[in-house]
């Protein structure tokens, strides 16, 4: 059966959406949710996750491109001084990771949890390598690798302590309204 | 359903979900100009259709959490806009739906001709000046895309009723679009 009538709508559908909200209508609605105020560029999450795969592409690196023959003795002081600075920087790291864990992370954090096991597994592999080979660039590797971490669970908790707040306010906002 | 189509807006949800004031009004803007349309061929009014429009992102942004991306967001937010706009003509309890299927309209088995050269403006107009009911089972139907199915949910009628309300809705167009029959 011809439906001329369904063809034309069908046909012409855009132009049936031709009224305009008003300008001032997203304030509004700003407004009323109370969003925090604008995060910087570099603060986000998605920078970081980034940087995160930044680094991971430069430990790869610096498997294949060693050039100079490796230095076997590393200056005790710099290898103490190293491994106070690992000591502390996993501490930190542990702590974090419980918190998060605490925090029951919500569905959807397969990239962060990802991108974090990733940057475990080339610790580990740096740290191999600084035990058979060890030199500065390694050393300054794993040194970096903790810092991103760090970074990249401080995000993830600051993510997750602002969507808790928002749970929360939820609630209470349920509660208070019949 | 593809999950890539599904979820083409998951980053910028994402960003929502962690308070990202930007990734709020990027998803308003694409989403504004639609449902106010929806809302506005629902409620005939510019204020009501303004109001609607507010409340709809408002609950939507403040219920994420509940959003699983089963449905497009573009759907999940227009069944929000669609139920404010029904709340507020309902309230004005011009036309109520008749439930029943003792006025059952049947499709007409005939080619339709339109005498007059079918315009966008003129169909507008036409769909406008529509008894609520029937404006919003058609609107609902040949404009948001939902199927008789869905209308039922929505409307809380029967499937019947809403093929029947088209059909009259329809009729009543053609009616008012001046209509030929042939054959």
């Amino acid at each position: 059966m011809k439906d001329r009538l369904e063809e034309f709508v069908k046909k012409n559908r855009a132009a049936f959406d031709d009224q305009e909200p008003p300008t001032g209508l997203w304030t509004n609605i700003e407004n009323d949710l109370k969003l925090a105020p604008r995060q910087s560029w570099w603060n986000t999450l998605a920078v970081w996750r980034a940087a995160a795969i930044l680094f991971m592409a430069l430990s790869v690196g610096l498997f294949f491109w060693r050039s100079a023959p490796p230095v076997k003795k590393v200056d005790r002081v710099a290898m103490r001084e190293f491994n106070d600075v690992e000591a502390f920087y996993t501490k930190q790291i542990s702590e974090k990771v419980e918190l998060i864990d605490d925090l029951k992370a919500p569905e959807g954090e397969e990239g962060f949890t990802q991108d974090f096991q990733q940057l475990e597994a080339m610790y580990q592999v740096l740290k191999e390598e600084m035990r058979t080979r060890p030199t500065q660039k390694v050393k300054d590797a794993l040194v970096l690798n903790l810092l991103v971490r760090i970074d990249l669970l401080n995000q993830q908790l600051h993510r997750l302590e602002q969507s808790d707040k928002a749970a929360a306010k939820k609630e209470a906002a349920k509660g208070s309204s019949v | 359903m593809d999950q890539s189509f599904i979820n083409v807006h998951e980053e910028l949800i994402d960003r929502c979900r962690g308070g990202d004031r930007q990734a709020h009004y990027d998803l308003y803007k694409l989403y504004a100009k639609a449902m106010y349309n929806v809302g506005y061929r629902i409620t005939r009014s510019e204020e009501d259709a303004q109001d609607v429009l507010q409340e709809a992102f408002v609950n939507a942004f403040r219920n994420l959490a509940s959003y699983r991306g089963d449905a497009t967001f573009g759907a999940w937010l227009k069944r929000i806009v669609v139920n404010k706009a029904l709340n507020v003509i309902q309230k004005r309890k011009h036309d109520p739906i008749p439930d029943d299927d003792r006025w059952d309209v049947a499709e007409e088995d005939v080619t339709i001709d339109y005498a007059d050269e079918l315009t966008v403006d003129r169909v507008k107009r036409a769909i406008n000046d529509l008894p609520d009911g029937y404006r919003t089972v058609l609107s609902l139907y040949l404009l948001e895309g939902y199927d008789h199915q869905e209308i039922a949910e929505i409307m809380c009628i029967s499937e019947s009723t809403s093929k029947s309300q088209l059909n009259r809705a329809k009729n009543r167009l053609r009616e008012v679009l001046g209509e030929r029959k042939i054959s």
